[in-house]
């Protein structure tokens, strides 16, 4: 295609190191263990992600390895300073270089952040010598370095107040940046091969001193090259090395200064032409997210390149383990110790995959039906699980999303018909939002987070407990978020309550928006009435009780045999089924089973999570039917793992064979009014309760007879005079005599070649006589037939249909 | 007010244009982000006319407060930084300190810093050896050490041999002199006798001791040299990988008399999948000689020792000083440890250091609970000094030399059968009267820390006592048996799930270990158990799809 044959540089690259281990079995105030520190630094690191600025080196991820290791994983091409500084530097070039990384902490400053290792390693510098730096966020993942056992930053380029214990302040890095600047100009490493204690020792001596550049000029023997500096840039480089703090200039500062101001477009950062491969134009975490699904494992980089040692772990087990905590063992091993190493990420692999893709790959046209951004029909025929780890394929989604999401809402019926194909789990967060018609307004900066109210106390306890085994959730930030967002909910909904349960709601939105809160809390916000109206009112009972006969309803609807047996050992939904529905399965399921669960979800209505749980049953039905009262309450007190993707297909199978009015609910939020021909609202709770088959309207009837009479089947239950009268076309008189149904037999009808008449279809029961037809339609259930209903009022109201569809004699 | 609360005045008009002001007090240093800074303007905003907040007063709260912040903060800052500076002007710091402190941590923690210490040789050998057992020439590593440990197994049987021969011939000597008693000999002949065969029979142990260590010596560094040496060829040819497909593996040496495997899944929502068997079985079986038989797990132990999936047995052993079971230690004689140190060395040395242990709470308890996982090298022998912890007995019986009930101490192994590491748990449990133990007993502590240990050192198959005992007795009734192995099974799963956030190695399998003369009856009740407190996986049924 147009990218050129040279090998591209590699843009990405990973760290490395341990966090600090919890000493013993300690506990934390709330009583719970103590999160790993790993964990802690995940959650930490997160923020650091949307950091997007020239200046600053992107980060793209953060891992958790075995035994404490954190791996970061972030943006990093270009020489580093160290490596540039070799030679000599002009001082325009060295000034451009003082401008941007005060650019860069500026930004940071903005930020509340404060680098703390600033030295010339981590300054990175491309071709256009445009700064950015590297690894500025060390600092701040580690909590000012209380999680890992290291020092944070190279002695060289502290100022004396960080011996002595100040931290966070933004002019530590001012210093640094002196130092780095000044070492620049004089032409020499300062303090080369000097032991750690004698460069300490020299900082602190500084204290006593007016000039500390002109001082190190003096020690270096570069006083000649110090008088020639050019004297406004000097001056600068002096007030940064100051020692008091208070004196040293703020980033703002520095960049208006006028040594910088009167010749800024030559310091300014300058926009690096485009790159020729196409791929290096897509933005860096897309990137990185392909290049782990061309296989690309950054432990096994770290570990080629002998940065994880594996040492046998036997030879590092202890001889005694106490009670009281001592242990005595081996030496501490030093594959432990902190080491810098930055270990650059090789892209030939994804270069590799992706070459042969068309250009218009990269930047799909969704607007121009001539070039359709079809994958193959043969790619829809794999499970989700391989289509989600093929390159070129989510290559091919993540792309076209991107591209929509920048559209939308203008482009969001194309994302809903294209997120019905698959969701790309990349960009699974800003889809969902869009499938609820999330738009951000910035509502979520004024609702009241913080006051205390009385469901804080629940909140507090529920929230350890949310699916902890997920790193980002577990942590301490995770914590804090979540908690914001159940009272903003909570805040927000005055007419409602805090239930438990949710907490788990709202768990895999903060996963998958853990940066944007608010686009979590929208989500949520929108997300509930559409699944879950009125849930959460302080008394729910009415709801929850009419969700439940709807689901009964609708197992004896597609699993008459198994709904025979469930209510024949009186193991009704109320046992099992309100946590699966008061969370949507969140609170059941893993955050990963979830998320394909919903996918789904998201694109049917309100009725699409009672055939989720018939699916449920309908997977464990083998076990169910062979289990008394006893084992059904011990089987879901720990719900046994469950093949989502098959739960996934049986539930969107079986919503879309389902009348919508026969998944009728009265408590759902409805768009248009009901007329006659629905179900209307003098269904209570009572007949629900009363009734084993769900109701059809006459709309839908009609709409069957009219476009599918091969898929229903109607039982005519009134009398052959009747019948003879007037009927609907098609329809099959099975006159209603009471003694037929004493045992549950089809036969016992005298209805020849009833069964194969009734096969795969819709049996719909029609009757004047509305107790007739419950219980015709329960004998039917109980003879094991599938899709039964009744026509909610009966025979009379197909007289009122116009156009006119019966059949009169 | 001290000097790190400074007091944020906001100045508004309300919607009636009259003048207000509303004030929160700022905690400097402000350390927190923009989250805080959103608390506190919700704060102030409370304190303010309710109309405000419909008027997007926040924004303009929030621009000032966080001004203000920033600057209150800088000066801060500014300020303690120059205090420090003048503490350390008039030397109320200490800067040698400062320094001292710096450089130790720099040394200890970073690489670069660091004094380097090259792999110890048994890094070195094991990586050789590692090297070398996933290779082709693992039959002839596998065939060399049965030829030494039959070796020194002879020698055992010959030294048996000949005691018991001693025995016999001295018994016979006896017999004729107690007959003659007061007849010939007097009480006295009688004793010098005994004193003269007891010297004899020491004699002849300690000539085979002796012969035996130099031996075991002998064999142990042959043995390391040859290794090394090969793994020098192996570089120079192709290394081969480990030959695919071999059927040993597939044997096991000792067929248990009892035995019940499960898969399990644990966790709430997240499922981890483990093994659970349990068995009845002598806990020796587990640890017994490697090469004896023409078994063929040595193979699989070879494979596993210095791999990250290793084997362990927990063996439990009464607080008298560092003892382990004796039938283990001969099993553990029987041939030459050729990877670690004999089990009498590694016994002897676990004595001494229970001795330091003892010595080092009493005198300096203060040093254990303070020092973290770093810097705590001035106390040479313990790494990870791990706080220090109020599960312990009663601090004052720090100065005894044994270990407590629930502690444990380690020995590893190459030359047993289905253990490379055996965790000997202190259980002064008596024989004969079976007690009532609840899960915050030391010895179901101890238990746990196992299995941290184990998580955290990559043991992933594990063998516990059901009933943390390894013999059945009188008392040990039906009921109490269940109540038991209830306890440890339930303690057990709580240890498992937990393990899943310690973020070391999964432990795949758990080997539920019941006494070897445990009846029929009682091994299937108590396996019954199993899958009641453990939930069984689902067998996967794989339907047609498109039917």
């Amino acid at each position: 295609m147009h990218q050129s044959s040279s090998k591209p540089e590699s843009r990405l690259a990973a760290i490395t190191f341990f966090a600090k281990t919890h000493p013993g079995d300690v506990c934390g105030s709330n009583g719970l263990p103590l999160t790993p520190n790993s964990i802690a630094i995940l959650g930490r690191a997160q923020r650091l992600k949307d950091l997007k600025h020239p200046h600053l080196c992107q980060y793209l991820d953060f891992v958790r390895g075995k035994h404490e290791r954190t791996i970061v994983v972030s943006e990093y091409f270009g020489t580093t300073l160290l490596d540039k500084s070799r030679v000599a530097l002009l001082d325009s070039l060295i000034a451009r270089i003082f401008y941007q990384i005060v650019c860069a902490l500026k930004e940071l400053a903005e930020q509340n952040l404060v680098v703390h290792n600033l030295e010339p390693k981590h300054i990175l510098l491309d071709d256009c010598n445009n700064v950015k730096i590297f690894n500025y966020g060390l600092y701040h993942m580690t909590k000012c370095g209380d999680y890992v056992p290291f020092p944070i930053g190279n002695v060289r380029y502290m100022p004396p107040e960080r011996f002595l214990g100040a931290k966070n302040n933004i002019k530590s890095d001012i210093w640094s940046l002196g130092m780095i600047v000044a070492e620049l100009l004089l032409q020499t490493t300062i303090w080369s091969g000097m032991k750690i204690s004698n460069i300490t020792r020299k900082i602190l001596s500084f204290l006593q001193v007016g000039n500390v550049f002109e001082k190190i000029a003096r020690e270096h023997n570069c006083l000649e090259r110090y008088a020639q500096i050019n004297g406004e840039l000097r001056a600068l480089v002096e007030t940064c090395l100051n020692v008091a703090p208070s004196k040293r200039p703020l980033p703002t500062e520095l960049l208006s200064h006028p040594y910088f101001s009167k010749d800024v477009t030559t310091y300014a950062y300058t926009e690096p032409p485009k790159s020729n491969v196409l791929l290096l134009r897509c933005p860096l975490e897309q990137i990185y997210y392909w290049w782990q699904l061309a296989g690309g494992d950054v432990q096994s980089e770290l570990k080629k390149e002998g940065l994880i040692r594996s040492e046998a772990p036997i030879l590092a087990i202890p001889q005694i383990v106490c009670l009281n905590g001592a242990i005595v063992g081996p030496k501490r091993s030093q594959s432990y110790l902190m080491d810098d190493r930055v270990v650059p990420l090789k892209l030939n692999n994804l270069f590799e995959k992706l070459c042969n893709l068309p250009a218009m790959a990269y930047f799909p046209l969704i607007h121009s039906p001539k070039f359709p951004h079809n994958f193959g029909a043969s790619m829809a025929q794999l499970p989700l699980v391989i289509r989600e780890k093929d390159i070129e394929y989510q290559f091919y989604r993540v792309r076209l999303f991107s591209r929509l999401l920048k559209g939308y809402p203008y482009t969001s019926d194309m994302i809903r018909k294209e997120a019905a194909k698959d969701i790309p789990p990349y960009l699974r967060g800003p889809i969902w939002a869009c499938l609820l018609d999330v738009i951000p307004i910035g509502s979520y900066e004024k609702i009241d987070k913080f006051t205390p109210t009385s469901t804080d106390r629940q909140i507090e306890v529920d929230i350890p407990r949310c699916h902890q085994y997920d790193e980002l959730l577990s942590s301490p930030v995770g914590h804090c978020k979540l908690k914001r967002l159940l009272k903003a909910w909570v805040t927000a909904h005055p007419q409602y309550v805090y239930w438990q349960g949710l907490d788990s709601l709202t768990a895999p939105f903060l996963y998958l928006n853990f940066n944007n809160e608010e686009l979590a809390f929208l989500s949520l916000y929108k997300f509930i009435p559409k699944y879950l109206q009125w849930f959460f009112l302080r008394d729910n009972s009415a709801i929850i009780k009419e969700y439940l006969c709807k689901f009964s309803q609708l197992t004896a609807f597609h699993e008459p045999i198994l709904a025979k047996h469930l209510s024949s050992i009186n193991f009704i939904p109320e046992l099992f089924a309100i946590p699966w529905f008061l969370t949507m399965f969140s609170h059941v399921f893993p955050l990963h089973k979830i998320m394909h669960l919903w996918d789904k979800l998201m694109l049917g209505d309100s009725s699409y999570p009672l055939f989720i749980g018939i699916s449920i049953l309908k997977q464990l039905k083998s076990t169910l039917l062979s289990s008394g009262f006893n084992e059904c309450i011990l089987l879901f007190s720990d719900l046994p793992d469950i093949v989502m993707e098959n739960c996934v297909l049986e539930s969107q199978k079986m919503y879309e064979c389902t009348p919508k009015s026969v998944s009728h609910r009265l408590h759902v939020l409805r768009e248009e009014p009901l007329t006659e021909f629905d179900i209307t609202t003098d269904v209570t709770l009572a007949h629900l309760q009363a009734e084993m088959c769900p109701r059809i309207s006459a709309k839908d009837f009609t709409n069957l007879l009219h476009h599918a009479p091969n898929d229903m089947c109607a039982l005519d239950l009134r009398s052959a005079v009747e019948y003879s009268h007037v009927h609907v076309p098609h329809s099959l008189n099975v006159p209603f005599v009471a003694a037929q149904l004493s045992e549950p037999r089809l036969d016992a009808l005298g209805v020849p070649q009833l069964e194969e008449l009734m096969h795969g279809r819709i049996v719909i029961c029609i009757s004047n006589t509305h107790e007739h037809a419950v219980q015709f339609s329960k004998f039917l259930v109980e003879c094991g037939v599938l899709r039964v209903c009744i026509l909610h009022k009966g025979f009379n109201i197909l007289h009122t249909i116009e156009p006119n569809i019966l059949i009169s004699n | 007010m001290t000097d790190n609360i400074v007091k944020f005045i906001y100045k508004y008009n309300n919607h009636e244009n009259t003048e207000c002001e509303a004030s929160i007090n700022i905690e400097l240093p402000f350390e927190r982000g923009d989250e805080c800074l959103d608390e506190l303007v919700t704060r102030l905003l409370n304190d303010m006319d309710t109309m405000q907040r419909y008027l997007d007063e926040h924004e303009k709260v929030k621009a000032a407060l966080r001004k203000f912040i920033i600057d209150a903060n800088q000066i801060y800052l500014d300020k303690f930084a120059e205090r420090l500076f003048e503490h350390a002007g008039n030397n109320e710091l200490d800067l040698e300190a400062v320094i001292r402190k710096t450089e130790r941590q720099y040394k200890d923690e970073i690489i670069q810093f660091a004094d380097r210490i090259g792999p110890s040789d048994e890094d070195i050998f094991a990586q050789s050896f590692h090297r070398l057992v996933h290779s082709s020439s693992l039959e002839e590593i596998l065939r060399r050490e049965r030829a030494y440990a039959k070796v020194i197994s002879d020698m055992n049987t010959l030294m048996d041999e000949e005691v018991e021969y001693l025995n016999s011939t001295q018994q016979k000597e006896m017999d004729n002199k107690i007959k003659q008693l007061d007849i010939t000999t007097t009480s006295d002949d009688i004793n010098n006798l005994l004193a003269q065969q007891y010297s004899t029979q020491n004699y002849i142990r300690q000539r085979y001791e002796s012969e035996l260590q130099a031996k075991r010596g002998h064999q142990r560094n042959e043995y390391r040299d040859w290794i090394t040496c090969q793994v020098g060829k192996i570089f120079e040819t192709s290394p081969a990988a480990t030959p695919l497909g071999n059927r040993s593996s597939m044997f096991i040496s000792q067929q248990p008399s009892m035995e019940e495997s499960f898969t399990i899944h644990l966790g709430s929502q997240l499922k981890h999948m483990h093994n659970i068997r349990i068995l009845s079985a002598d806990v020796t079986d587990l640890c017994s000689p490697l090469h004896i038989d023409e078994s063929l797990n040595g193979l699989n132990m070879a494979l596993g020792l210095y791999s990250s999936s290793l084997c362990g047995v927990v063996v439990l052993t009464p607080s008298i000083q560092a003892q382990a079971n004796r039938s283990i230690i001969k099993n553990a004689n029987m041939s030459t440890e050729f990877h670690f140190e004999q089990i009498d060395n590694q016994l002897e040395k676990i004595e001494k250091q229970i001795c330091n242990l003892s010595v080092n709470d009493s005198t300096s308890p203060s040093v254990n609970s303070n020092s973290s996982a770093l810097g705590n090298n001035d106390i040479p022998l313990n790494t990870g000094t791990v706080g220090s912890g109020s599960a312990g007995g009663s601090p004052t019986k720090m100065a005894t030399t044994k270990l407590k009930t629930g502690d444990f101490f380690i020995t590893k192994h190459s030359n047993l059968s289905q253990s490379h590491v055996i965790f000997h748990l202190i259980s002064d449990e008596p024989i004969n009267s079976p007690s009532e133990i609840n899960s915050r007993h030391p010895v179901i502590l101890g238990l746990r820390n196992i299995l941290k240990t184990a998580s955290r050192h990559d043991v992933t198959t594990l063998t516990i006592p059901a009933l943390m005992r390894h013999e059945m007795s009188e008392d040990m009734t039906v009921q109490w048996c269940m109540r038991r192995a209830e306890l440890v099974f339930k303690c057990a799963k709580g240890f498992m799930i937990e393990s899943a956030s310690w973020g070391g190695a999964e432990l795949s399998t758990l080997q539920l270990l019941l006494p070897h003369d445990i009846s029929e009856e009682l091994f299937t009740t108590l396996a019954g158990m199993v899958p009641n407190v453990f939930r069984v996986a689902n067998p996967k049924i794989l339907v047609d799809s498109n039917k």
